[in-house]
């Protein structure tokens, strides 16, 4: 039997067609780091809340969510859902698209996945500066928007930036449940070359990716380094590359002393 | 929502026999990646440019791109490929037949956890303080010597909330091999499924084994971390 030989011209014909679709992609990816966050959000106060069943029940969900592979729970949403809203209304969610279950999917992940790092987070925040803050004549709600909420959000950054990446990385997944996405449509692609081309056609898909990937961190790692200004005083005598292994520590040594108690 | 509880119950105890597979998956591709990860960790950080720079682009690459991907382009990628070489070998071995897809599997996996575990290794390395390396030298030990006895197990230590981290994940990761037709928890949860269209018990079973098997390595490495931590608490 002879096989085709490799044919490198085809990863480039074939990146236009493909390109077309990496909306989907994306826009599964967006919706579910936005919906996801508030969800991780609520989670997050639900964990370091006064209420001992919203705390038990926010850190169980995590603890499940986190021992699920993620196609079984795209199955479970994707066949399960349907069910489910058939029970409680009439709604046929049968004609609903596909993008629908695998944004919900990537929601209920990145939402326990996210929590983690925002209660990370707030917590490596002194809690003397919401004192200092409410002793000064700010109001909670203020003293959480204007003192603590920016301070966390510059701890949170690398931890949300790689969660991110990959949620976007395992937004491929979308393409099993058949959403013609960036990999659905690969598949097409080769379908319609009676199986042709297939090693060129996913070296194509795997360049986008990598290079979305890339982009991504190379931009967290960028906005790293803007945010961090003030933030230590001495930042500016070191070099950048000495601080930002450092930086990317903190969450780690933070969760050693939370530990040690 | 009626579940078929009886279904549900049966299929439990049924895809229990593939978790031999997604173990033995698991476990080979850490042990096969392990070495491979090590060199490429000693190789990023005391290599020269060409070494450092290579084994950069390459867990670059493998950790910028998803895991599904991976998989779709070597099971395409490795049959061919194989078949080729072992035809120009003058061999009449039939690659498409006699290969369990059980192996690309496993070199898919490997292929990922080097990089995922390159990375670990390599923070793990640079956490121990350069005296100890130095230290070492000065009593008369070789530098093999020195990170075999007092470097490697100082790093083991850091590195094994990572190494935890890692093997759930690959557990986890090892559902997608349902993809190349290898007969894992999912596989036979999804077989299972298939015969009555119930879908929705069947993947609940999977969900419950997953979290069952995620929740005992968990354990397992808490208990490892405690005891080779032991000399830290003291």
């Amino acid at each position: 039997m002879n096989t085709r030989p490799f044919d490198p011209s085809v990863i480039f014909t074939t990146m236009p067609d493909l390109l077309s679709y990496l909306s989907v992609t994306l826009l599964v990816a967006v919706t579910s780091i936005i919906l996801g966050s508030l969800f991780g959000m609520i989670l997050a106060q639900a964990k370091m809340g006064t209420h001992r069943i919203p705390r038990w029940l926010a850190h169980g969900y995590t603890y499940i969510m986190r021992c699920t592979p993620s196609i079984v729970l795209l199955f479970i949403v994707f066949y399960g859902l349907p069910k489910l809203v058939e029970v409680f209304t009439s709604y046929d969610m049968n004609d609903v698209n596909r993008a629908v279950f695998a944004i919900i999917t990537f929601t209920l992940l990145f939402g326990a996945y996210i929590s983690e790092v925002f209660r990370a987070a707030y917590q490596a925040v002194p809690k003397g500066q919401y004192e200092a803050a409410v002793s000064i004549g700010l109001t909670p709600f203020q003293a959480f928007y204007q003192v603590m909420l920016p301070q966390a959000a510059v701890i949170a950054l690398p931890n949300f930036g790689n969660s991110v990446i990959n949620l976007l990385k395992e937004g491929a997944l979308a393409y099993t449940i058949g959403l013609i996405d960036l990999i659905g449509k690969a598949n097409l692609i080769i379908a319609q070359n009676f199986g042709a081309y297939g090693i060129e056609i996913y070296l194509s898909c795997m360049i986008i990716y990598w290079l979305m990937t890339t982009l991504l961190a190379k931009g967290f790692l960028a906005l790293e380094a803007h945010l961090d200004k003030g933030q230590t005083l001495q930042a500016g005598q070191m070099k950048r590359s000495r601080i930002l292994p450092l930086f990317k520590t903190t969450p780690a040594l933070i969760k050693k002393f939370q530990r040690q108690g | 929502m009626e579940l078929d509880y009886t279904f549900m119950a049966d299929t439990f105890f049924k895809i229990w026999s593939g978790i031999g597979t997604t173990l033995s998956l698991t476990v080979l591709s850490l042990l096969i990646a392990a070495p491979v990860a090590f060199y490429m960790a000693v190789l990023r950080i005391r290599g020269n440019s060409v070494g450092s720079g290579l084994t950069q682009a390459y867990i670059s690459f493998v950790r910028g791109t998803p895991i599904v991907l991976q998989i779709l382009l070597l099971y395409s990628l490795l049959p061919s490929f194989l078949n080729m070489l072992v035809k120009s070998m003058g061999s009449n071995f039939n690659v498409f037949d006699s290969i369990d897809p059980f192996w690309y599997a496993v070199v898919v996996f490997s292929l990922n956890t080097i990089a995922l575990l390159a990375e670990v290794f390599r923070s793990a390395l640079l956490s121990i303080p350069k005296g100890q390396l130095e230290a070492g030298v000065s009593i008369g030990l070789s530098e093999f010597q020195t990170y075999r006895k007092i470097i490697i197990p100082q790093a083991m230590v850091v590195a094994l909330p990572a190494i935890c981290n890692i093997t759930v994940n690959l557990i986890k990761g090892t559902s997608l091999a349902f993809l190349m037709t290898v007969k894992d928890v999912l596989a036979i949860g999804k077989i299972a499924a298939s015969y009555g269209y119930n879908y929705i018990e069947s993947y609940l079973d999977v969900f419950l084994v997953y979290i069952i098997v995620c929740t005992i390595v968990q354990l397992l490495y808490k208990f490892a971390e405690q005891h080779v931590g032991a000399f830290r608490a003291a």
